[in-house]
């Protein structure tokens, strides 16, 4: 009886709660447009302003996958092509990052060893990648895949080795009592405890892999959101590349809220 | 309640038989030294102790003598600076199944299901045997503590007691030779801890007082109405064996109707004046 009249004022206070979200990310909208606006103002309308965006973009989305030839491509395509190399990059950074951060994380002589090469190639700029994946893959599309793998796999890398080396004694002690093999010990103790911190930095890399996609891609040329911004920004379309930029960052929030969910999803600490 | 382990009359065999030469633990010349910052400090020295198979044996003393790290030398999470420890008639080397282990913070993990908690404990020790009869050992183990409807359920959601007992179901499903309790019902409430009294001993007779056990406790009731023998250890650094308590009480003991004894008010009262030097107020100088 108590419990059932908690759970529905709990399930009242989250909708209101829901609402407020929603009207504050509106509000935070207007906000957006208003500076926007502004902006266009104080520069005399040399940066289009978002009513003169508004029909441009209407003019994008009419007609998003089109095709004329390798430099005219829609919106869409080329969304979905940066999106394809995004997630390539993104899964070769992670399949390594997680067994070396496995590998780190459970082994001090490890951690001593390769973590000087981790600090120092951690902050190199994608851009000084992008040479060395030019030579090594002889071709524009592998390069960018490159230094996306390599710019975004140090998030999950260090989080993950983090997440091992944190393993409480007494976990550990439960493998040690009851003879855990190595097999059981990883499945078992390990990875279940090291996953939460696993996917935050999973999180993280994304959110680097797509924030070095459009610098890639405008080195690169071809097709894809990057070079859509350089396309436009040759055509002299500022509407263009301002569409660009929402898409982008909308594309960023929505990929950080899905790695947000599986994070969520995967914490038993809440269950 | 039950108030006592009533299930004695099955019991066929007594550590007082003819098993009772066998030692199931030596600890011979033990001494345990830890390296740190400070210099080294020195937990326990010189530590020798039989126990007998089928035995209950309490370690007491006060915070930080080494009590625990005299067990752990047991368990093999410790290996001993000078001497050995013999358990089984095998040189304690590490960890091993034939030695059960509950920890005082109960050590569940708790991203697996109370029953997968058992179930891979037993999966890990007892691996020759086929998937149908781990499956078996684990139900009957948490049939043992009456866990049966919780098994799905995850560490989280027990309350202490109940996660103690998963953790001693799980210690009993390996069905080791010598059982280790560190400080095993140290968190629970005094409500809580007086059943599980009766429960440990309950399985101790179900297994035929087979199962040599060693606890390690702070608590004196507890200590008497659960062992054989007591061993009260000095303050560290270098804690030694201050003196065994032999408690020659006759079993099934009744947890009411044992403080009425003259034998037990004695040991009671030999093992306040080994644990303490002030009684009242008046003692404080």
């Amino acid at each position: 009886m108590g419990r059932r009249f908690k759970k529905d004022k709990m399930k009242k206070i989250l909708t209101l709660d829901t609402l407020y979200t929603i009207l504050s990310f509106f509000a935070s909208l207007v906000i957006l447009g208003l500076i926007w606006e502004v902006v266009a103002i104080v520069t005399d309308r040399q940066i289009p302003g978002p009513a003169s965006t508004w029909v441009v973009f209407k003019e994008l989305i009419a007609e998003p996958f089109y095709d004329r030839g390798p430099n005219d491509k829609g919106i869409g395509n080329q969304l979905v092509s940066s999106i394809y190399r995004v997630f390539l990059g993104f899964g070769i950074g992670t399949l390594i990052a997680v067994p070396m951060g496995l590998m780190m994380g459970s082994s001090k002589a490890m951690m001593r060893l390769f973590n000087p090469i981790v600090q120092i190639l951690r902050p190199v700029s994608p851009l000084a990648w992008f040479p060395l994946g030019l030579l090594a893959f002889q071709a524009a599309e592998g390069a960018t895949v490159f230094i996306i793998a390599i710019t975004s796999l140090w998030p999950t890398l260090i989080n993950t080795s983090f997440g091992v080396a944190t393993i409480p004694a007494d976990h550990k002690n439960v493998g040690k009592a009851f003879g855990f093999s190595v097999w059981k010990y990883i499945t078992k103790i390990m990875l279940p405890f090291a996953l939460p911190h696993i996917i935050t930095g999973l999180r993280l890399s994304i959110g680097v892999a797509w924030l070095v996609i459009v610098a890639g891609e405008m080195l690169s040329g071809g097709v894809g959101i990057g070079f859509f911004v350089w396309d436009s920004w040759n055509g002299l379309s500022l509407e263009k590349i301002l569409i660009a930029i929402l898409i982008i960052g909308t594309v960023g929030l929505l990929l950080d809220k899905i790695f947000n969910a599986i994070q969520q999803g995967f914490a038993w600490e809440n269950k | 309640m039950v108030l006592t382990d009533h299930l004695s009359e099955t019991v066929a065999e007594t550590p007082i038989n003819g098993k009772a030469t066998i030692n199931s633990i030596e600890v011979k010349d033990v001494t345990v030294s830890f390296k740190s910052k400070k210099g080294v400090y020195t937990a326990i020295k010189d530590i020798n102790l039989s126990i007998k198979k089928g035995e209950i044996v309490s370690l007491i003393g006060h915070s930080g003598c080494g009590k625990s790290t005299l067990m752990n030398t047991i368990s093999g999470m410790v290996t001993p600076t000078t001497g050995e420890v013999i358990a089984n008639d095998n040189l304690v080397k590490g960890p091993g199944p034939d030695r059960g282990i509950v920890f005082q913070n109960y050590s569940l993990l708790p991203w697996l299901s109370v029953y997968k908690n058992i179930y891979e404990a037993v999966d890990s020790v007892l691996h020759s045997k086929t998937g149908e009869e781990k499956k078996q050992i684990v139900t009957d183990a948490l049939a043992m503590v009456n866990l049966t409807p919780h098994k799905d359920k995850l560490p989280g959601q027990l309350s202490g007691g109940m996660k103690q007992r998963v953790a001693i179901a799980r210690a009993f499903a390996i069905s080791p030779k010598i059982l280790l309790l560190d400080e095993p019902f140290g968190a629970l409430d005094a409500l809580t801890k007086g059943s599980m009294h009766i429960e440990l001993l309950k399985l101790w007779n179900l297994d035929h007082r087979n199962k040599t056990i060693v606890m390690v406790t702070h608590d004196i009731e507890e200590a008497i109405f659960l062992s054989d023998r007591v061993v009260v250890m000095n303050n560290g650094p270098a804690a030694t064996i201050k003196e065994i308590v032999d408690v020659p009480l006759p079993r099934p003991r009744n947890k009411k109707d044992i403080v009425h004894d003259p034998m037990y008010m004695e040991i009671h009262d030999r093992l306040l004046s080994l644990l303490f030097d002030k009684f009242s107020i008046n003692d404080i100088h």
